[in-house]
């Protein structure tokens, strides 16, 4: 932020209006992202070189001026500063020639991914240190907003951005407000999208605070251990009935008030049911239930903080969480330009994926990146952990396909990321622990997946196609992946 | 790294009064001088007041609005940003931002009720389209650190809770002024104390010490606070007329 700082100072110093600058000085290089919001674009900023996102802001309600969610989110965006949250480096205008109604556009420092992109990456699997670092900075930069009264209010895989050294940001307070700590005033419930929706919004509370937002850290939690969204309702009583169904039924004695939120009565369970977190997630280690269970807490007042969840074991037991700058390197993975080679790459995948199925001892590592003859070489190519690659130059891969295989280079391996995976035979989406512990299901042996039945727990996780499965996509709504499905949550 | 004061865009962009006392140069071309350029921003703070009374908005957007506009004025000329318009949208846009909103329709309505001079006059479109242009010109900077928290806070460290009052109403008028633009809040709240202070003879300069502030610095702004009262007697609608009237349109 101090760099943004000196940004706009520069500002100052060279445009003697002090307005904002032109959004002519970056060259928009290609659409990233179509969110509620509106677009995002990847741009180059033309004096300094230094790439940047642009959000577009929408100017849908004309008759209230600029509208009061970008105003919330700017003034928010000024106020964090912290290396777990995106920065906005400036805001900048395009102006029409006859009017005063030109496009604003939000600066932001660029990211390479997405957690949602990364987690749907064919074949990718998080490291239990890599996914411990990840919480970890969630959890840090989330604890940052909250101790600076902001609640966040859309918090999900695709609003955690990763840069490639490793450092995850919370991004997109468009949804953000302040609040006081008494939780005093009335705050809408149409927030947080919907699958990490927490149950006393579903229920219409309209006071509320960061207990909110921890839910989500939960839903998201178990969705990188699990493999797929834990509780993707379909409406919003869908959604309380997986809730009810994961975590029991409130009453009067586990969660004190249920009874007096607007809803309740409308939306009551029918029949009781009891907690089955642990059991459902039988498979996830000790801590990592431990702490899940904290989170996923039905009253808010008895959710932990962010600031507890820190202190947990799980972040101090072994394995350790990993330093972010140990984290491989992947590919950028915006999606809007490269879909249709990505698709092409796909289906060789699905081939290659068949090969493999036939010959599965044949890969017993990672398949070296001459396999693929694809412009864009799969994930596999990771790094070694021990950082001994050149870094990645920031924005390398935009102007042009991204290179082949001398871009990562592959002979770091042997020491590499995907050591600890107990080899590729274990076919679960996700990486066995590395000391002893047991594989998570996956697609290979769906009769070690725990079984919901009727809850649809039970069912294969999302890579039920195996580990090369659909490409995730970035906030897109890819017609096939139902990840990042937006909900009609307005302000 | 915490959200405060320190890191704010607010501190970064603290100025001298050498920066704060510049008539533009198409001010200039008009006539008006630092004088006219000082009673019509208090002019304007009053109307962003008494418009802020009528659509019932808290104190905390009024300070924040004027701000706006004083900030405005540092960079922008009154020839093109006709203070008539600035004041009551500064309103606008900061009730949004301290999310107290108020209408923009029902701003047109208390205009039209508190001026009958058609040079007040404007319709919504107007304020919507100053909107963009005072965000532009504030460059999106809208978070303001007021003097009103530290207020409280050193009210009742200093054992003068009884002071909430007179002090408040000190702090209210600091906004008639530049000062806002040009110390730090925390600053402003203490030289409302000490003026406070000295009214009632209250022996507090123990306490002062402690607290590791320049206090010349604060003295300096308490003695602008009294200087600017005393000039206040003299300020009459006539001069204020006659700067105004140095307006276009």
């Amino acid at each position: 932020m101090m760099a943004a700082a000196a940004n706009f100072q520069l500002n100052v110093e060279e445009s003697r209006a002090w307005g904002s600058r032109s959004i002519e000085c970056f060259e928009k290089l290609e659409q990233i992202g179509e969110g509620t919001y509106g677009q995002v674009y990847m741009a180059r900023d033309k004096k300094t070189g230094e790439i940047v996102a642009l959000k577009k802001i929408r100017m849908d309600n004309e008759k209230e001026g600029f509208p009061i969610t970008a105003i919330r989110e700017i003034k928010i965006l000024k106020k964090l500063q912290h290396e777990n949250v995106i920065t906005l480096k400036e805001i900048v205008t395009s102006h029409d020639s006859n009017k005063y109604k030109g496009n604003i556009y939000m600066v932001f420092e660029y990211m390479d991914h997405d957690l949602t992109g990364l987690a749907d990456r064919p074949g990718l699997r998080f490291t239990i240190p890599q996914i411990k670092c990840y919480m970890k900075q969630l959890l840090t930069g989330l604890h940052y907003c909250h101790v600076n009264q902001v609640l966040h209010r859309d918090i999900k895989g695709s609003n955690l951005l990763i840069d490639n050294e490793g450092n995850l940001k919370l991004a997109d307070f468009g949804l953000a407000r302040s609040f006081s700590s008494d939780h005093n005033a009335n705050l809408t419930n149409r927030v947080i999208t919907l699958w990490y929706r927490p149950p006393e919004l579903l229920l219409g509370a309209t006071k509320y605070g960061p207990a909110v937002d921890m839910w989500s850290v939960g839903c998201i939690f178990a969705e990188l251990l699990y493999g797929k969204p834990i509780l993707p309702g379909k409406n919003e009583p869908e959604q309380l009935n997986k809730i009810f169904e994961l975590c029991g039924t409130p009453d009067e004695l586990t969660w004190p008030g249920v009874s007096k939120i607007p809803w309740y009565n409308k939306f009551k369970p029918v029949r009781q049911m009891k907690k089955r977190i642990r059991e459902l997630f039988r498979h996830f280690d000790r801590h990592a239930l431990d702490l899940l269970e904290k989170m996923l807490v039905l009253d808010p007042a008895q959710r932990i903080s962010a600031k507890d969840a820190l202190d947990a074991e799980y972040f101090w037991t072994d394995p350790l969480p990993c330093d972010p700058k140990s984290l491989p390197k992947y590919e950028a993975s915006h999606e809007f330009q490269t879909k249709k080679k990505r698709q092409q790459q796909r289906q060789n995948e699905e081939m290659a994926k068949r090969q493999k199925l036939q010959h599965p001892q044949q890969h017993a590592r990672l398949p070296p990146i001459q396999q693929t003859g694809q412009p864009h070489p799969p994930h596999w190519n990771g790094h070694p952990m021990n950082n001994s690659q050149p870094p990645l130059p920031s924005h390398h891969q935009y102007g042009k396909p991204p290179g082949g295989p001398s871009r990562y280079p592959p002979d770091g391996n042997t020491s590499g990321y995907y050591q600890d995976r107990g080899g590729y035979n274990n076919t679960g989406p996700y990486p066995t622990q590395g000391r002893g512990g047991q594989p998570y299901p996956g697609n290979s042996a769906p009769s070690n997946a725990p079984r919901g039945a009727t809850s649809g727990y039970g069912a294969p996780p999302n890579y039920s196609q195996g580990p090369y499965g659909p490409s995730g996509s970035r906030s897109q709504n890819s017609s096939g992946g139902n990840r990042n499905q937006q909900y009609g949550w307005q302000q | 790294m915490a959200a405060n004061f320190w890191t704010s865009s607010h501190y970064k962009q603290l100025l001298d009064t050498e920066e704060v006392d510049v008539v533009h140069p198409l001010d200039k071309e008009r006539g008006m001088t630092l004088e006219d350029f000082k009673l019509i921003k208090l002019h304007m703070a009053n109307y962003i007041a008494r418009l802020a009374q009528n659509v019932k908005v808290r104190q905390r957007v009024v300070a924040t609005a004027i701000t706006y506009m004083r900030r405005v004025y540092v960079r922008r000329s009154m020839t093109e940003y006709d203070p008539r318009l600035v004041a009551p949208t500064c309103l606008y846009l900061a009730s949004k931002a301290e999310e107290s909103t108020v209408q923009a329709r029902l701003l047109v309505f208390y205009i039209k009720k508190l001026y009958s001079d058609e040079k007040y006059r404007f319709e919504i479109k107007e304020i919507l389209e100053m909107e963009m242009k005072i965000l532009e010109a504030l460059n999106y900077y809208l978070v303001v650190f007021h003097p009103y928290r530290a207020l409280s806070q050193l009210l009742q460290d200093a054992g003068m809770n009884d002071a909430t009052q007179p002090t408040w109403g000190l702090v209210n008028d600091t906004y008639k002024m530049d000062l806002i633009l040009i110390h730090p809040p925390h600053l402003i709240a203490l030289a409302c104390i000490y003026i406070a202070s000295v009214q009632k003879d209250k022996e507090n300069t123990a306490w002062f010490e402690e607290l590791r502030v320049d206090m010349n610095v604060v003295k300096n702004i308490a003695m602008e606070i009294l200087d600017f009262y005393d000039s206040h007697k003299l300020i009459t609608d006539d001069r204020v007329n006659a700067a105004m009237n140095k307006l276009a349109r």
